[in-house]
């Protein structure tokens, strides 16, 4: 009985693997599709400003909830800390080096992961199982060139601003508590900040939005289109989609940065 | 004409299909006959190249496409109209949009030449005053003939039917085949029709295959189905209408 539960379990345990390397796979040769599909962007011009209206603009106001929110802890936080070493000065100074390098690009990344790769997994999802992903094929059309390229580019361009937006509400919102929680004058706030951020601390903040923005849009749009099994399915591909997009957005923010900061 | 050659395919453990051979000529309807769930619709898209058999080959005018490259089989595709069982209707888009799609992303038509061929299909099905609605809106059959005028719009050799009258009433499953019937007669059209239901075969089509259990048990004009001897022939023969 034990030695058909150890076989059992192989068997599964096999099964599994198989189809973890054949999911991989599958995703690889899809995101070589999308990026190969890149040169026909002139003519998905307009697929691709609707998808910028709907991760760029629509998601600004997401953005800044969430900076507002951690620049503003962040301060209180820190500031209470560095208080109780009397070195409150260098408040803007750790704030900004946390916003820019660290927290402002992976807040935006998770927000954009929850609000523009759920949009994506469920759309595509619905798209595959009411069949419209075959009837574009069916009909001559590549459905990756018309759904998921216009998506990558999109984000591609958008999630630079939207990096910059979120580190800037996160600064001002963390230059405001500074001033009216910890009493601390704005002049020292921001004397701490300019002159010390060098250009590594950018380069890390703002090189993961493009890579956070494949992140998302691949395996989104990959998870949509691998669903299967009604509305149920669709449900399942998109909070997969938001789940390993989001656990791969908090592993790239860590190499990044690790691989930035000891190179520069 | 499209060919099947000793096709076969398999999900996982599954046989799906086995040695299935085939041949749909131009300008005939072919009526692919057999329970939910056989394999019929999986037959249409490899017609299409939309999956790959097993063994076997799938040939479209003289060509084999089995093998054939995603991006090559795009103008194959193109030669055959496809109405799916679900209509496969851009949910966004209203009527005369959805008609026009796939004229304004593959063809380089004037943009006179595309509202010229919208319009033509609006009347052809019957959808005057329909123009800006969403697909939604409209009835099951209306949303069938929305499907089977974007099919036709790219002026077709062949069009493939998937359970043309699935969950449509009597009258709008009667205004489906007669749309059909037309569509030889008009327009020269061949067209292969996958169905469970044995009365849209004997109203429409010239020939018909039966599918069983991954097999096709009957291949021959229509008229001669009534001679099969098979028992599952028989008994929906008999029965008229098959189990679902």
């Amino acid at each position: 009985m034990l030695l058909t539960f150890v076989r059992n379990r192989e068997k599964a345990i096999a099964l599994w693997l198989k189809d973890f390397i054949l999911t991989m796979q599958e995703f690889f040769l899809f995101s070589v599709r999308t990026f190969i599909s890149f040169p026909k962007v002139k003519r998905y011009w307009r697929d691709v400003l609707d998808q910028a209206t709907i991760c760029g603009t629509d998601s600004i106001p997401i953005v800044l909830v969430s900076a507002i929110s951690i620049g503003s802890l962040l301060a209180i936080e820190v500031g209470n800390l560095l208080e109780d070493f009397g070195a409150k000065t260098m408040l803007g100074r750790s704030t900004s080096l946390s916003v820019i390098r660290e927290l402002g690009p992976l807040l935006m990344g998770l927000m954009l992961s929850a609000r523009f790769g759920s949009r994506n997994g469920a759309e595509l999802g619905a798209m595959q199982i009411s069949e419209q992903i075959d009837a574009l094929r069916a009909f001559g059309t590549d459905p990756v060139a018309k759904l998921v390229m216009p998506r990558l580019v999109a984000a591609l361009i958008m999630f630079l601003p939207l990096t910059a937006l979120s580190d800037y509400a996160g600064l001002q919102s963390a230059a405001y508590m500074a001033e009216h929680y910890h009493r601390l004058d704005p002049g020292i706030f921001w004397n701490a900040v300019y002159p010390r951020l060098a250009p590594k601390d950018f380069v890390v903040g703002f090189l993961k939005a493009p890579v956070f923005a494949i992140i998302i849009t691949l395996v989104s749009s990959f998870n949509g289109f691998s669903a299967r099994g009604g509305t149920a399915g669709v449900g399942r591909s998109t909070i997969k989609g938001i789940v390993v997009s989001s656990g791969l957005v908090l592993i790239a923010n860590f190499y990044v940065s690790k691989i930035v900061l000891e190179n520069m | 004409m499209i060919e099947l050659r000793n096709v076969g395919l398999k999900y996982g453990d599954k046989e799906i299909l086995k040695n299935v051979s085939l041949t749909v000529r131009d300008n005939t309807i072919k009526a692919i006959l057999g329970p939910s769930g056989v394999g019929k619709s999986t037959i249409l898209k490899l017609m299409l190249g939309l999956i790959k058999p097993n063994k076997g080959q799938v040939i479209v005018d003289g060509t084999d496409i089995t093998n054939m490259k995603e991006a090559s089989l795009y103008s194959i595709r193109r030669k055959m109209g496809m109405v799916f069982q679900g209509n496969a209707l851009f949910d966004s888009l209203t009527i005369s949009q959805n008609l026009g799609f796939f004229l304004r992303e593959n063809m380089k038509l004037p943009e006179e030449e595309i509202e010229r061929r919208v319009e033509e299909q609006i009347q052809f099905a019957g959808l005057e005053g329909y123009e800006d609605q969403l697909p939604e809106s409209l009835s099951g059959g209306m949303r069938r003939r929305v499907a089977i005028g974007r099919a036709l719009i790219f002026k077709p050799h062949m069009i493939l039917f998937d359970e043309p009258t699935a969950g449509l009433d009597p009258v709008s499953s009667k205004k489906i085949l007669s749309l059909i019937s037309s569509l030889r007669h008009n327009n020269n059209l061949g067209a292969v029709i996958v169905t469970h239901i044995i009365d849209d075969v004997f109203n429409v089509a010239d020939c018909v295959a039966v599918l069983y259990q991954g097999e096709i048990i009957f291949d021959d004009v229509t008229e001669k189905l009534h001679n099969a001897q098979h028992p599952f022939i028989r008994s929906i023969l008999s029965d008229k209408i098959l189990e679902l």
